[in-house]
């Protein structure tokens, strides 16, 4: 990986959003962690712009599709390329797509099968040179 | 309703008034003929009376004409003749008022004491008659004066005579008219009497015709009514019994009592229900419905809970107990079952609820793990650690099996079908009892001769709980059934042309004969109200329905089977082959 990939990861559950953060750390992402939803939007809007967006899809009483689809409807050069929602919740009959986003995943979540997912996910857009910190 | 002694009272009352009826009748007749003749009678009497009248007159005509002579030349015969004249005319007298017929005519003139002044004047003469001599010169003039003294009674028979004749006359006259009209009245009011008897009569039999016709209409339809009574009391699901409180002998019992004792009245279950309703009874006061509350042991040792009450009753012309019972112990079972249920219900949503929140750390754990095996990569002689790190990572995993299963089976099923493997669904199923065989020893086993592609359509999660329940029947089959036994449940999966076949065979021994008629009844169910809702089944059948599939149990050797035959899709194989 010639580039150093973005990630912002959003979940109330502080030990969780940490240990996500560290695992990404730790396999070379540049890591944004954030326990309110709030706070994910405000860092998306000021031109975060991470490669991948991970949110639960609920915080606290915030939703995290509402992350999702605000990342979605920001500028092209601002927005995620990837988006993620992990939830704790019985989802056995939703799909990523009821919540436009790229995955859906049911905690507990392998980490390894989380990595390789967005590996082959992004290997697949075009990575953007520059414009991206 | 009229007594039999009131019936006989008013038959004794018509025979006396018919028996009246015809003696008056008898009487009236009787009468008419008497008055007739004693009409006829009088007729002839005040005829004759004029008779007497007459006679005695020609006698005084004679004795006058015997006067006549002997005046004119006295003689010894003469005066003998004038003598017995005189005698002839005395006897005569006294008829005029002391005969039948003189009687009679007293009604009509009183001349009875004339007739006695005569008598002694008769009697003189004829005592100076017998005196004369007929050589006495004055004989003729003294019998000229007795003749004169004579003379009035001429008159008085006469004007007698003539009374007599004009009586007669008058009487004749009305014994015509009456003649004319010959009994016409007393004949009208026989008539009139003989046709109020006949109308009376008439009425009588019209108003007993009528009487009877309604008694029989109400016979006939008290009959019916009493038709439908039995036939409501045959039918109604509750046990009715008329016992003899004499000797607490059961008189009469309905079907339901029949089908819950014996059909048999010698049948000793029925003195042991009589001796328990009593006891029951004797143990609480009151007679409203259902304030009696008993248990009955059938002879197979099933303990039924009955409710019901006593009432007194006027049964075959004497009064006697009714005793009604209700079996309730379905409905206490039932109640049972429901609380049951909804316990369950309340604990799925509960499990629901813990899954969620253990997946929370769970979540947490696999993370730091896969952390601190990355932070102990670099180190050396980490590897015994990265073992337990694998290990704890493993059984995170196999917790979260757990929890993603009790999830699945603790959600509320929602109305979404698809398309799903069926050896998945079998599979996933049958993982999620596994735990619990292995503990009690059961060899769970699976054969499956179908591909995983080949679908079937409908609700993936219910299915799976069809299968699970019929585990967990099998399972729980095992508790109450022979022991030893090596304890086996097999899964066999196969398809024949377009439907699949799942069956799961036990051989616990087998489904009671009882149960297995309404095994997909909801509440039937052969387990402890503690473990079994008897929904389950039932719920099974429904969901296999669904699918547009069926679902059998029968009993086997050594144990029961079910089979479920479900429609496969061919699309999805189709699809997924693509």
């Amino acid at each position: 990986m010639s580039q150093l990939r973005t990630i912002l990861i959003c979940d109330d559950e502080e030990e969780l959003a940490h240990e996500l953060g560290e695992f990404f750390e730790g396999n070379g992402w540049k890591v944004d962690v954030c326990v309110t939803g709030m706070a994910a939007i405000e860092k998306l809007r000021k031109g975060l712009a991470p490669h991948v967006l991970i949110t639960d899809l609920r915080i606290s009483d915030f939703d995290g599709a509402q992350v999702v689809s605000v990342a979605r409807e920001l500028p092209p050069e601002m927005r995620p390329l990837m988006t993620i929602i992990i939830t704790g919740h019985v989802m056995d009959t939703a799909r990523a797509v009821d919540f436009m986003c790229d995955y859906l995943y049911v905690k507990p979540i392998d980490p390894d099968v989380l990595l390789a997912n967005i590996g082959e996910f992004l290997a697949h857009r075009t990575f953007p040179a520059a414009g991206r910190s | 309703m009229i007594s039999s002694r009131n019936r006989r009272t008013i038959w004794l009352l018509k025979g006396g008034l018919i028996v009246a009826s015809f003696v008056l009748f008898i009487t009236t007749v009787l009468l008419y003929v008497s008055q007739a003749q004693q009409g006829a009678l009088l007729t002839a009497t005040v005829r004759s009376s004029g008779w007497v009248a007459y006679q005695a007159r020609l006698e005084l005509l004679k004795t006058e004409a015997a006067f006549a002579r002997t005046s004119v030349i006295p003689t010894e015969d003469g005066l003998r003749t004038l003598s017995m004249r005189l005698e002839i005319l005395r006897s005569r007298l006294p008829l005029l008022y002391n005969s039948d017929e003189g009687r009679l005519l007293r009604g009509v003139l009183d001349i009875q004491p004339q007739v006695q002044d005569y008598e002694i004047k008769v009697d003189r003469v004829l005592d100076e008659v017998e005196t004369l001599d007929p050589e006495d010169g004055n004989t003729v003039r003294r019998l000229q004066e007795l003749q004169t003294t004579l003379e009035p009674l001429g008159q008085l028979l006469h004007s007698t005579l003539m009374q007599s004749v004009a009586y007669n006359q008058e009487l004749f006259r009305r014994e015509k008219e009456l003649a004319q009209t010959p009994g016409v009245v007393p004949l009208v009011l026989l008539f009139i009497s003989g046709a109020a008897l006949a109308l009376l009569l008439f009425l009588q039999a019209r108003g007993d015709r009528l009487r009877l016709d309604q008694l029989m209409e109400a016979q006939s339809a008290l009959g019916a009514m009493e038709e439908n009574l039995r036939a409501v009391i045959q039918s109604v699901p509750a046990c009715m019994l008329v016992i003899d409180p004499a000797d607490d002998t059961v008189t009469f019992f309905n079907s339901s009592a029949a089908a819950f004792i014996s059909t048999s009245a010698d049948d000793p279950g029925w003195q042991r229900l009589v001796r328990g309703a009593r006891d029951a009874a004797r143990a609480v006061n009151g007679n409203q419905w259902g304030y009696l509350s008993m248990a009955y042991t059938r002879p197979d040792g099933e303990v039924v809970s009955l409710r019901g009450s006593f009432c007194e009753v006027l049964w075959q012309q004497r009064p006697q107990l009714l005793l009604v019972l209700v079996d309730t112990t379905r409905v206490r079972n039932a109640e049972l079952q429901v609380m049951q249920a909804a316990k369950l219900a309340t604990l799925g949503e509960m499990a629901t609820a813990i899954a969620h929140e253990l997946n929370q750390p769970l979540a947490v754990i696999k993370m730091a793990v896969a952390n601190a095996k990355r932070l102990l990569e670099p180190l050396t002689g980490g590897e015994p650690v990265a073992v337990k790190l694998d290990r704890i990572s493993a059984q995170v995993d196999r917790a979260k099996r757990i929890t993603d299963q009790v999830r699945r089976y603790g959600r509320m099923p929602t109305e979404q079908q698809q398309l799903f493997s069926l050896r998945n669904a079998v599979e996933m199923a049958m993982g999620f009892v596994t735990e619990q065989f292995r503990s009690a020893d059961i060899r769970l086993s699976i054969q499956a001769e179908v591909p995983p592609e080949l679908a079937v359509f409908g609700e993936q999660t219910m299915f799976e709980q069809v299968i699970v329940n019929l585990l967990v029947n099998a399972h729980d089959a095992f508790e109450s059934g022979p022991a030893n036994r090596a304890r086996a449940v097999r899964v066999t999966v196969r398809s024949e042309d377009d439907r699949a076949r799942v069956e799961v065979q036990d051989n616990a021994g087998g489904i009671a004969p009882e149960i297995l008629a309404r095994l997909f009844e909801p509440f039937a169910t052969t387990k402890p109200t503690e473990k079994g809702t008897g929904l389950g089944l039932s719920l099974a059948r429904s969901v296999v329905r669904d699918m547009g599939g069926s679902i059998v149990g029968e009993n086997i050797e050594n144990g029961a089977r079910f089979v479920i035959s479900l429609p496969t899709s061919i699309a999805f194989v189709s699809r997924d082959a693509a």
